[in-house]
């Protein structure tokens, strides 16, 4: 029944070179699923509902946005730094991360203006200080509160269920695609062990492939929510 | 000297507790093992390992004679050829069914071990012959029923031709006569000097080739 080849041993020397791009593919993708993974948010002894943290948030935004007062803002970027240090380091290091990339986005439009425009040197420093800290605080907001009480906090507030259902089912299937994803480039790994004449033909056909899972999830998800009593009425998951 | 050797490993997956813990596994080159053990209780997790995918926190895995860590696999070459003589069914055979046809990701293995076009050629036909699988053909992978990929993913292993073959639950989602055939194609699998490594929650396949059980 089996082919004669089969009874016998490849011999089978490999090429040096290749399956590079594969690995640092995969690699990548492993990050930034770890990232995501991790953003499910711990949140601490001390549980604010995800309502007030919403209403707060923005509202910290917005005054941090409008106010030229120095001292207001000194006054955020106090309280900011207060929370931001009782986390634990590694939530710690995630912030300020994210604070100093914005920062440097931030600075990299601003620059023109702060080399051509002497007198507005104060107000761009103004601005790239309430980026970094409205950065930060979408952070922290994001590392000490789970998704499904962001939703659920959304819902308290009265924002249209369609708005809330989409960025739910989005947020949970942006980690399902991205195990997925990672799965098949591990599963294809384990096969390309030789030299990958059309690596992008291989990353294009699992893209594809994730893709048309994606779609058909989606709507398997929503029917199987359907047969269990769903009703447009969304609730929150 | 084992053809593979387990010794003492500890795996947990990041910050969960122990899935496997001063786990040994002996297996001489030939043999057929069946991995046995309840749901949850680390069957795809011992195969992760075995397959290099995963390295255990502590323990020492080799095979032949080669120890298989990190540092190992991270050289191309051996990474490469460790991967052509370990085989890997994966317990959901979505996620090994990348192209745009059947016959594409069967010929995948074939064709990165560069053999000629016309080898490719044969051997893929050989493979869909054996698995009876050739009017699938020039069908798309992901709009083919559960047990059609089952079919397609074991083909797409076996074409490779590997020297030990780690099938994760290779009779789910198979029909009574697919399943008949496939213990069939394991035992001259098996005969062939080939080492089968097995998870599988059914008696047949037991029953039918000569093994030996490793319990989780
Ligand atoms: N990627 C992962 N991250 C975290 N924990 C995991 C992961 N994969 C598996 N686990 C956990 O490891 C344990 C063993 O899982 P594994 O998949 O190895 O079980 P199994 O024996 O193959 O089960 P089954 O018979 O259902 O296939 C389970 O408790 C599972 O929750
Ligand atoms: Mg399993």
């Amino acid at each position: 029944m089996i082919p004669d080849w089969m009874n016998e041993k490849d011999t089978y020397v490999p090429p040096k070179k290749g399956g590079a791009y594969l690995y640092k593919t995969m690699r990548s993708m492993g990050l930034i699923m770890s990232r995501i993974t991790i953003q499910t948010g711990s949140e601490g002894k001390i549980n604010i509902p995800a309502k007030w943290k919403i209403i707060v948030l923005l509202l910290s935004i917005i005054a941090i946005s409008v106010t030229n007062n120095k001292t207001v803002l000194l006054f955020f970027a106090a309280a900011t730094l207060l929370i931001i240090a009782l986390k634990p380091p590694e939530v710690i290091n995630r912030i300020v991360k994210n604070a100093f990339a914005s920062g440097i986005i931030a600075s990299i439009f601003l620059l023109p203006a702060f080399v051509t425009n002497p007198v507005g040197r104060m107000n761009n420093l103004l601005v790239l200080i309430k980026v970094m800290l409205s950065i930060s605080l979408v952070s922290i907001f994001n590392h000490s509160t789970q998704w499904n009480h962001i939703t659920r906090g959304l819902r308290c507030l009265h924002v249209p269920t369609v708005f809330v259902f989409i960025l739910d089912i989005t947020l949970k299937y942006i980690y399902v695609l991205g195990n997925f994803i990672n799965e098949m480039l591990t599963a294809h790994v384990m096969r390309a062990v030789g030299k990958n004449k059309d690596k992008y033909g291989s990353i294009g056909g699992i893209m594809g492939v994730t893709f048309i899972r994606g779609n058909e999830l989606n709507k398997a998800m929503y029917e199987a929510m359907v047969c269990r009593g769903f009703t447009d009425d969304y609730k929150g998951l | 000297m084992a053809f593979i050797e387990l010794k003492d490993i500890t795996f947990a997956y990041d910050e969960g507790e122990n899935v496997l813990s001063g786990f040994n596994l002996l297996i001489e080159e030939g043999e057929c093992v069946f991995v046995r053990g309840d749901n949850g209780s680390g069957k795809s997790t011992l195969f992760r390992i075995l397959t290099g995918i995963s390295y255990p926190a502590s323990g020492i895995y080799k095979f032949d004679g080669e120890e298989i860590n990190k540092k190992y696999l991270k050289d191309n070459r051996n990474s490469k050829l460790f991967h052509k003589r370990v085989g890997y069914l994966f317990q959901n055979p979505d996620i090994m069914l990348f192209s745009n046809t059947v016959f594409d990701d069967v010929a995948f293995g074939p064709r990165q071990i560069g053999l000629g076009d016309k080898e490719v050629l044969a051997r893929t036909e050989d493979i869909l012959k054996t698995f009876d699988i050739e009017e699938l053909r020039d069908k798309a992978p992901y709009h083919l029923s559960g047990g059609q990929k089952k079919k397609v993913a074991l083909a797409a292993v076996f074409a490779l031709n590997p020297e030990v073959i780690l099938l994760d639950e290779p009779l789910a989602g198979l029909d009574k006569k697919g399943r008949g055939w496939l213990v069939e194609f394991l035992k001259e699998v098996k005969s062939s000097g080939k080492t089968l490594i097995i998870a599988t929650h059914s008696d047949e396949i037991e029953a039918e080739l000569d093994g030996r059980v490793c319990e989780l």
